[in-house]
């Protein structure tokens, strides 16, 4: 942040009387111009990237993130090589590419599941706890900005965090085998993720009194959307392909594939994991049919899509509440 | 004077408890007005509601005109809230916490830099300017509150419990930062339970007991109306029992008390104290004197005892809350 050098400046003694001069008229823009002019418009953005920034913290934790990730990278690798030449007819680079790219976004959807709720968690509570909660109130500081600049700050940081580990990525551009729309699909991917789960944090950090509260709701949260589903899906693919042995009429059929499909579509890995199988078998990153028994094609689309979709609304109206329970007086 | 600062019966319930119960005060423009009371009194939830912190169960607040409940922008626009806590962030300096606030008061980026540092001149943490707000002293927080609380130049100031907790020094720092404030045309509200700050500072005071105002006004007018008599100290060398005898059953006399050993250490062994509750105007006060010496009374002091702040509070207060 810069803001730090152009307010060391004016350091002329005034007078008390000059002290407390009315400022000047305020007129507060409603639409911001550009990106930067919104970030240092709403305080509460401004704060918290600085505390965030501040001292070796934020250093220890990127550093921390690069080097995990880079041991990561590494193991892939040898454990690629020692088993491309014992069973493979040969070390191929694409294939290593997919493996590295695959494995670097699944851990960051991973952090942006698990590591955006820790920050956004405490962002009400513990105002709350620190007893500056009140302060803010009595300002002209409304709810929305608040608990929007809470969240703009907290995806900022992870957003900083995913990038720090582009360099590690793009040694699959160096191997080759990722195709730019697996990229952009994957940024997609990452971005909702991290603005779902840091709406969530919001949400329940309003809706909880104590942020210990706030964050256990928050991953239970993300647990249920990331591991939920692969438990659910335990339950039901027994009985569906039970089902399918029976040769179901193809209506129940129907509703299965789309059930599962909708199911796919709330968590992000597997999301991520059936738009790559999308991507490789059916080589299409939005349509695609899938036949039925009785020969009818049923039209779908690829998860990626309806994944941001889901996330968007999703964390918006969990937002939106998060500020209707903020702007609310105490009764 | 107009009241900047009117509530007409504001109650807060919860539940059965009645934390306001019906309670109507004003605060002049540019008063210092103490507010005071036992703990639990219901100081600081009056303060919350008129703070639009807190949604009055019923009655109305009307700060500087706007109504708590309805124009609560205005209302936040013309206060400046101090909480009975510091409620400071432990990761900023100085400058960066009043840029903070002054920001959530809209106050553009470009006079900010002005406004910090003639706030921070006026509570005297200029040389704290770059020092993490973590490592201020309890005085020196509650000074950079105080500097908060004026980032957006408010018109009336509410601070709760500003001196509590504080060492002496500290404390009488804050009471003169507050008579300069006042000064410079703020009214000040605020709540404390040390009486001594009340009487050195404040223009107006209000006496709240279990949610209830039992008193209001000047320090003079209270001490007027709730110890309605006079207390007159009359020295005299001798005849003590015979000048009692003599004032008792006198117009505007209600008791007369002979003190053993008074203020006779001073000055000369004989001297003998009496104690005089007495109403009337000071006329009344001279002709009784002038009565004393008539009937040759050798008097050597003749004083009216000053009724302190205490007894004012003792008398209205019933000590139903503490």
């Amino acid at each position: 942040m810069g803001g730090d050098g152009g307010t060391e400046g004016g350091g002329s003694p005034m007078t008390a009387e000059t002290a407390i001069a009315p400022p000047a008229p305020t007129k507060p823009a409603r639409t911001p111009r550009n990106l930067r002019s919104y970030l240092t418009r709403n305080p509460v953005v401004l704060k918290e990237l600085r505390g965030r920034m501040r001292g070796s913290r934020a250093f220890v934790l990127l550093t921390f993130h690069i080097l995990v990730m880079s041991g990561f990278v590494l193991l892939l690798y040898t454990a690629y090589a020692a088993s491309a030449n014992a069973v493979y007819s040969g070390f191929s680079g694409q294939l290593l590419g997919k493996f590295v790219f695959g494995g670097i976004v699944t851990i960051e959807l991973l952090l942006a599941c698990f590591i955006t709720p820790a920050i956004t968690s405490s962002a009400v509570s513990g105002e709350r706890e620190r007893q500056t909660y009140d302060l803010l109130r009595t300002t002209l500081l409304s709810a929305r900005s608040l608990v929007l600049g809470k969240l703009t700050a907290a995806l900022l940081f992870v957003l900083l965090m995913l990038l720090t580990a582009l360099p590690l990525q793009s040694l699959a551009f160096l191997l080759g085998g990722v195709a730019p729309e697996e990229v952009l699909i994957s940024t997609g991917l990452l971005v909702a993720t991290a603005y779902l789960f840091g709406a969530a944090g919001i949400f329940f950090s309003s809706l909880m009194r104590r942020t210990l509260g706030a964050t256990v709701l928050t991953y239970a949260f993300a647990l249920l959307a990331t591991l939920g589903l692969p438990l659910l899906l335990m339950a039901v693919l027994p009985l569906s392909a039970f089902l399918f042995y029976s040769s179901p009429p193809p209506f129940l059929e129907a509703v299965l594939l789309y059930t599962f499909g909708l199911l796919v579509i709330t968590n992000p890995i597997a999301t991520a994991v059936t738009t790559e199988v999308l991507l490789i078998d059916r080589q299409t990153a939005f349509y695609f049919t899938q036949s039925i028994s009785n020969g009818i094609n049923l039209p779908f689309i690829s998860p990626w899509l309806p994944f941001i979709l889901f996330c968007f609304v999703l964390g918006t109206l969990m937002t939106l509440i998060g500020i209707q329970i903020v702007r609310r007086a105490e009764r | 004077m107009p009241a900047i600062i009117e509530t007409k019966n504001l109650t807060k319930r919860y539940g059965k408890l009645i934390a306001v119960n019906d309670l109507s005060l004003n605060v002049e423009q540019g008063a210092i007005y103490g507010f005071v009371g036992p703990n639990g009194a219901g100081k600081t939830t009056t303060m919350r509601m008129i703070t639009t912190l807190l949604q009055p169960t019923s009655g109305e607040a009307r700060i500087a005109g706007y109504s708590v409940a309805r124009d609560l922008r205005a209302v936040r626009r013309a206060i400046g809230y101090m909480p009975d806590f510091f409620g400071v962030y432990d990761d900023m300096q100085v400058w960066e916490y009043l840029d903070f606030f002054a920001a959530c008061y809209e106050i553009p980026e470009a006079t900010r830099t002005n406004l910090i540092t003639d706030l921070l001149e006026l509570v005297d943490l200029s040389h704290r300017r770059n020092d993490m707000v973590d490592s201020l002293s309890r005085g020196m927080k509650q000074r950079l509150c105080l500097a908060r609380t004026l980032a957006h130049d408010p018109q009336v100031l509410i601070l709760d419990e500003p001196a509590s907790g504080l060492d002496p020094r500290a404390r009488i720092e804050i009471r003169e930062l507050l008579q300069e404030l006042s000064r410079l045309g703020k009214t000040i509200f605020f709540s404390t339970h040390i009486l001594a700050d009340v009487a050195e500072i404040c223009t107006q005071v209000g006496i709240v007991e279990a949610g209830r105002l039992v008193a209001e006004g000047s320090l003079e007018e209270m001490q007027r109306r709730i110890v309605p008599h006079r207390r007159l100290q009359v020295v005299l060398l001798s005849q003590a029992e015979q000048a009692q005898a003599a004032l008792i059953g006198r117009e505007g006399v209600i008791e007369v008390r002979v003190l053993e050993n008074g203020a006779s250490q001073k000055t000369q062994a004989a001297a003998q104290v009496l104690e005089v509750d007495f109403t009337g105007d000071d006329a009344a006060v001279s002709g009784l004197l002038k009565d004393l010496v008539g009937r040759g009374f050798p008097v050597l002091r003749f004083t009216e005892s000053v009724h302190d702040l205490e007894d004012v509070f003792m008398h209205a207060t019933k000590g139903i809350v503490s």
